[in-house]
């Protein structure tokens, strides 16, 4: 419904408008270079590595789907069908691995597995094994990066297919029994395919973070689009054909995008039978609960045991130099933007999602959605359109002065805020759908309304929302490293940085100490993330 | 007090709730709607706060417009009292918090307040959050609170039907009592005829999307 009063201009109505012009613009201005002149770059591009790009990310993004689809689903059948040892840890353990960033994951398994690797090292040792010799492969290489991908990046379909298992009805499973599925076939013939919107929803996911990943596929020197965007642009120094490059990425994440979107919609199809008796698990016992035990543990040693016990052991290797002064300024200046950012990004989450709520124009609820749509897009595509686009304002605005917004915090922070604004955004909308329309409307009626209804009644009952809003905004701008490379100012350090330049320069030692406080980091979101999953009641003002 | 023209509403692509419909309530008139679910008498007293836009019509609230086709004035301005079933007291303020929530500029609020706890006989529990006390204090705190603030017209969705019969017959006798004693204005809506018999001058029910007095 929309009120005569609001027709007007109104605070409410300017600020989520804004923040859509501000935080598509540097999209539209990457998309826009497609119209533009093509330089001779491109030639070279097309004659030697534009194939490779295309083959490399198509690989790469068919292999780290299979395997994470294979790993996500069947862990999450297990752990809701069946009680077997372990479970209830295993249970929320599965979703370590998001802690540890693709390329945190990459560094610790070339310290793994190269030739000199510990990993070769203690096989050499174990059995007396002459130097030269190699047990394990190269992990320099594609098939390395799909590991790598597939196992820090497959929780995301855990989650999801876990959440789809457990709203699937008993009934159904049941019924597939009696008509002589068993094991795994009802599985792979009723329960996989009931969820199926749910997996591709996360499915998609796993795609847009490899094709969005620089770090990970830099230090395989593996040539995808990321890299080459990067290195049109530093090597070439052709910023004008990065971005068309860019686009051409752009383009194919706002395909996998909207699927993601449309898929989410409907995550599990509609079950006619009633879901009151959902799944029960089966008791498990002797050699099937082992089974399942390590079939759910091996994703955990790799994806997060097996990187934290190499992280580790760089850290005793590096042992007096740990806490050195320049960790100290990374982690500050790692903790201020993260801090910063997050702190912008739910304040505009929660005034927009306010302004929705309150003023009820349907224009601001439909453009709510498109701001967050950063997330998808990689970090490098937003820092090459952020670039250009304070270049132009930096020309067109603050002429007569050196660069205002060019290499400023502004850059980086904005960066921040357009790819951080979903996890903000989901967080406060799901806040703000627990508190009933009743107490907005006896606020109003009560002479309360605008700021004064947001700050004395909507703010103090969304403390917890905002809390949790503020510290998975932060976790994830601790880990992003590819537009952070690009738009930190100069002498600007964070701890992703740091870790990617000591590890580009293979000084894997001194890259423990930023790189495991990434890691600590990143667990803050997954004990959340864990809380939730637990226990999904909370304050009792719910609707 | 309250003047109702030639309203009209209906919600997105639906048929009409309200046709035309027409009230005149007077100065400490306590009035009564009934009706079963669903037949707009809920969407009537949400028009008349302001918290819903009806498609045509005129609304004169102390003989000022507050509806027509070109003003529209919003609930916070119309100096309105609203009390609903689930009370909606706002969980994170305390009883006392709760009262003064719609008179914070007033410079008597202390003596107001003190005023409405004894009157509702809810003095004791006024450090109390809205979770640590029963429904029936519930209630009494959502009335306080509706009423403290003086409004026109005091609005009442269903105020007593998640209450016990015991309880509600306690709370019918005291918040009449108040009701006549302020000299209120009151738009009362309600499926219980008993409910509406015992508090009010007049009583209307819906039929054909209008008002039809009874």
């Amino acid at each position: 419904m929309n009120y005569l009063y609001l027709r007007t201009f109104s605070f409410w109505k300017i600020l989520p408008t804004l923040t859509f012009v501000v935080f598509v613009s540097p999209l539209v201005i990457v998309l826009l270079s497609l119209t533009g002149d093509y330089s001779d770059n491109w030639t070279h591009l097309y004659n030697f590595v534009l194939g490779d790009y295309i083959t490399n990310s198509i690989f790469l993004v068919l292999g780290v789907g299979l395997i994470s689809l294979i790993i996500g689903t069947s862990s999450a059948w297990i752990i809701t069908k069946y009680d077997f040892f372990g479970r209830r840890i295993l249970e929320w353990a599965l979703i370590l691995p998001l802690a540890i960033p693709p390329y945190i994951l990459a560094y610790t398994f070339t310290g793994l597995f190269d030739d000199y690797g510990s990993a070769n090292e203690f096989i050499r040792w174990m059995f007396n094994l002459d130097s030269s010799f190699v047990f394990f492969p190269n992990v320099r290489n594609i098939f390395g990066a799909i590991i790598v991908f597939a196992f820090t990046l497959y929780p995301y379909i855990y989650l999801i297919s876990r959440a789809a298992f457990l709203n699937q009805s008993k009934t159904l499973t049941d019924t597939g029994r009696i008509l002589g599925l068993g094991g795994y076939r009802i599985f792979i013939n009723l329960g996989l395919p009931m969820i199926r919107p749910a997996v591709i929803a996360g499915l998609m996911l796993v795609i847009m973070e490899t094709l969005s990943d620089f770090g990970a596929v830099d230090h395989f020197a593996i040539q995808t689009f990321t890299t080459g965007i990067f290195r049109t642009w530093y090597g070439m120094y052709d910023l004008h054909t990065a971005m068309q490059l860019a686009s051409l990425l752009l383009l194919f994440i706002i395909v996998f995008l909207v699927l993601e979107r449309s898929s989410r919609m409907n995550a599990a199809y509609n079950s006619p039978v009633s879901n009151a008796n959902s799944s029960s698990s089966e008791k498990l016992n002797g050699s099937k609960s082992f089974l399942c035990f390590i079939g759910c543990f091996i994703p955990i040693f790799i994806g997060f045991i097996l990187p934290i016990l190499e992280l580790s052991r760089w850290a005793f290797t590096y042992n007096t130099g740990f806490f050195n002064e320049s960790f100290f300024i990374q982690a500050k200046n790692t903790f201020l933007i993260a801090l910063m950012a997050s702190i912008v990004c739910t304040v505009i989450a929660f005034t927009i999602n306010f302004s929705v709520r309150h003023t009820k124009v349907i224009f601001l609820k439909r453009i709510n959605p498109f701001l967050s749509v950063g997330y998808g897009v990689p970090g490098l595509i937003l820092a090459v359109g952020i670039v250009q686009m304070f270049t132009y304002l930096d020309k067109g605005i603050f002429v007569g002065f050196d660069f205002v917004l060019t290499g400023s915090l502004f850059g980086l922070l904005l960066a921040y805020l357009i790819k951080s604004y979903a996890l903000s955004n989901s967080t406060i909308e799901s806040g703000f759908e627990r508190l009933s329309n009743r107490l907005d409307d006896s606020a109003r009626v009560l002479k309360s309304s605008g700021w004064n209804l947001l700050l004395r009644v909507h703010f103090p009952l969304m403390k917890t929302s905002l809390l949790t809003s503020i510290l998975l905004v932060m976790s994830e701008v601790v880990k992003e490293l590819p537009a952070t490379l690009i738009l930190r100012p100069f002498n600007f350090d964070t701890l992703a940085v740091s870790t990617y330049i000591y590890a580009a320069e293979e000084r894997m030692f001194e890259a423990a100490s930023p790189a495991i406080a990434i890691v600590v980091i990143g667990l803050i979101p997954i004990i959340i993330l864990t809380r939730m999953i637990k226990d999904s009641k909370d304050t009792p003002y719910l609707k | 007090m309250l003047r109702i023209k030639s309203l009209s509403h209906r919600y997105e692509n639906e048929n009409l709730v309200i046709d035309d419909l027409s009230l005149e309530v007077n100065k400490g008139e306590i009035i009564s709607i009934l009706g079963p679910s669903g037949c707009g008498k809920t969407s009537l007293l949400r028009i008349v706060a302001g918290l819903e836009k009806p498609l045509k019509g005129e609304i004169k609230i102390d003989k000022k417009i507050v509806f027509n086709q070109t003003i529209n004035i919003s609930p916070e301005k119309r100096n309105l009292g609203l009390v609903v079933e689930d009370k909606a007291l706002f969980p994170h303020l305390s009883v006392y918090k709760n009262i003064i929530f719609g008179i914070r500029k007033n410079k008597q609020q202390k003596q107001l307040a003190e005023e409405f706890l004894n009157l509702f006989k809810i003095e004791h529990l006024k450090d109390k959050f809205p979770h640590e006390i029963s429904s029936g204090e519930q209630q009494r705190t959502a009335l306080a609170r509706a009423i403290i603030t003086n409004p026109d017209i005091l609005l009442l969705d269903e105020p007593f039907s998640a209450l016990d019969k015991e309880l509600k017959n306690e709370l019918h006798e005291e918040t009449k009592k108040i009701f006549i004693e302020k000299n209120l204005t009151v738009l009362l809506v309600t499926h219980d005829e008993n409910e509406s018999s015992f508090f009010s001058n007049r009583v209307f029910k819906f039929k054909d999307q209008k008002l039809l007095e009874i």
